[in-house]
């Protein structure tokens, strides 16, 4: 009989987090950014179909980055989740902050005793209202959840687009002034990003109950002129 | 309830009531002969510009269980549901269909077509009203934003759906709607013309049927009236519609509660 190679748990974390690290690098960013009346999600996607962002509740959104199957699946999980909740209780009764500990115990559970870590970053938006809190969870590869106060950056570079997007945003500003800010720090001091190469999403009160739209390019090269 | 994650077999995609089942958020059926009388009337009507619907607002149980309630409900923005039979599982029915197109739209990013709404809703009636007694049939009207043309569905028992071209009623009160309806519908109607020949049909099944109430002019009580076009989903006001029926009301009053030889 054969005898396994004995391999460290702390190599075998390691060799794990790599190999998701290497995985969600390869794909562009995303910027989610609350602005002075909602929430907004900007992402770097030449793709006009396979979306990043989507809408998951009347006022929670998610954009997620990395492997686009394994997030996707993630995404429509995360609707299911939240119609189901909705359907069951009341529509009130659905809160991102439940969503995102489920999704941080379903990554934490792949990225231990799955066959291979899901190589994904997820965020789930909120806009708040008088029952629930304006909110940005960024769920890690590893399952890892953090509530960012005021904007998060997933992907790969998200260092360098995060200090880039606190030196241009130090405040919480106007949705023209928050998606410029957004999207001159996805591009870089070297480039300047098309605008059918963006993708927007916005969680905003317009008197109605579903509160995320789709920017439509037009509507995008508008706020940006 | 935990993260409803699926494999690619068993996956229920973008229905909410294939989800809704494996999840254990549907009732369970039980066997039984129908016991639910239709105690309701509604009717819907095409004009050339949408589809007009009235309904009643009485649930009648043994004796009269309320007088508001609403038996036409939004099921999106572009489409009108409205429902007879055994309120509880009506409600529920109208829930589970609002809750299904919008969760579709959020799966894939596209809303399903008129047509498709309305053969989704064919297994969900056939599910509930073979397998209980508490029979629900509803009728459903939208807006075809494909077409560009408003469109009458409407179902049989065994969740069989049928599209109308012209016009369609559920509820006890259906025969003398009906009938008003045959002798009133033209197929050049416009809102005004569609308006009027609705709420003269209610009146008469209001005027007929036991289980339909008329307008209420004690408590200021009226049936619903929704008009569906290229605008999408609306309601008329309680005084539009208030003032139809004084309307009505006041010409069956001076001819001695008769139509009186013309249809009005």
């Amino acid at each position: 009989m054969s005898m396994p190679f004995y391999v460290s748990p702390e190599q075998l974390i390691k060799d794990r987090a790599e190999f998701a690290q290497k995985g969600i690098a390869r794909g562009r960013s995303i910027i989610g950014a609350i602005f002075d009346q909602g929430v907004v999600m900007v992402a770097e996607n030449p793709s006009a179909s396979l979306y990043k962002i989507s809408e998951v509740y009347d006022r929670i959104a998610f954009a997620g980055v990395g492997k686009y199957n394994e997030f996707d699946r993630l995404r429509e999980a995360g609707i299911r989740w939240a119609d189901g909740t909705g359907f069951t209780y009341s529509r009130d009764d659905v809160d991102a902050r439940a969503l995102a500990n489920y999704y941080g115990q379903h990554l934490g559970d792949m990225f231990t005793e799955g066959q291979k870590p899901l190589e994904v970053e997820i965020l789930i938006a909120q806009l708040g209202n008088k029952l629930h809190p304006t909110k940005l969870y960024r769920i890690a590869y590893e399952g890892t959840i953090t509530d960012e106060p005021r904007f998060v950056v997933l992907g790969g570079d998200a260092e360098t687009i995060k200090d880039r997007f606190a030196a241009l945003d130090d405040s919480i500003q106007s949705l023209t002034f928050t998606l410029k800010s957004a999207v001159s720090a996805l591009a870089g001091p070297d480039r300047t990003l098309p605008v059918d190469d963006l993708e927007v999403g916005v969680l905003e009160d317009r008197g109605t109950r579903r509160t995320f739209s789709r920017l439509s390019d037009a509507h995008v090269s508008e706020l940006l002129s | 309830m935990g993260l409803p994650l699926f494999n690619a077999q068993s996956d229920p995609g973008p229905s909410f009531f294939h989800y809704a089942q494996t999840a254990g958020l549907a009732p369970p059926s039980r066997q039984g002969e129908p016991e639910s009388r239709h105690a309701t009337t509604v009717v819907a009507v095409r004009y050339v510009g949408g589809v007009v619907m009235v309904a009643d607002r009485q649930a009648t149980g043994n004796y009269i269980a309320s007088r508001d309630i609403r038996k036409i409900e939004p099921a999106d923005s572009y489409t009108a549901l409205a429902i007879s039979g055994t309120a509880a599982r009506g409600i529920e029915f109208i829930r589970m269909a609002q809750l299904s197109f919008e969760h579709y739209e959020k799966m894939t990013d596209s809303a399903l077509s008129l047509e498709g709404k309305a053969n989704y809703l064919s297994p969900i009636i056939q599910r509930n009203n073979l397998s209980s007694p508490l029979v629900v049939i509803p009728l459903l009207a939208g807006w075809d934003l494909s077409h560009q043309v408003g469109r009458i569905f409407e179902y049989d028992g065994a969740g069989g759906c049928y599209e109308r071209m012209d016009f369609a009623t559920i509820g006890s009160g259906s025969p003398f709607a009906e009938s008003t309806l045959r002798l009133g519908f033209r197929s050049d109607l416009d809102l005004e013309g569609a308006l009027d020949l609705g709420a003269l049909a209610l009146y008469e099944a209001g005027d007929n049927d036991p289980s339909t109430a008329g307008p209420d002019f004690v408590r200021s009580l009226f049936p619903m009236m929704v008009n569906i076009n290229d605008q999408g989903f609306q309601e008329l006001s309680g005084e539009a519609v208030a003032g139809r029926f004084q309307v009505i009301n006041d010409r069956r009053t001076q001819s001695g509660g008769v139509a009186g030889g013309t249809l009005r």
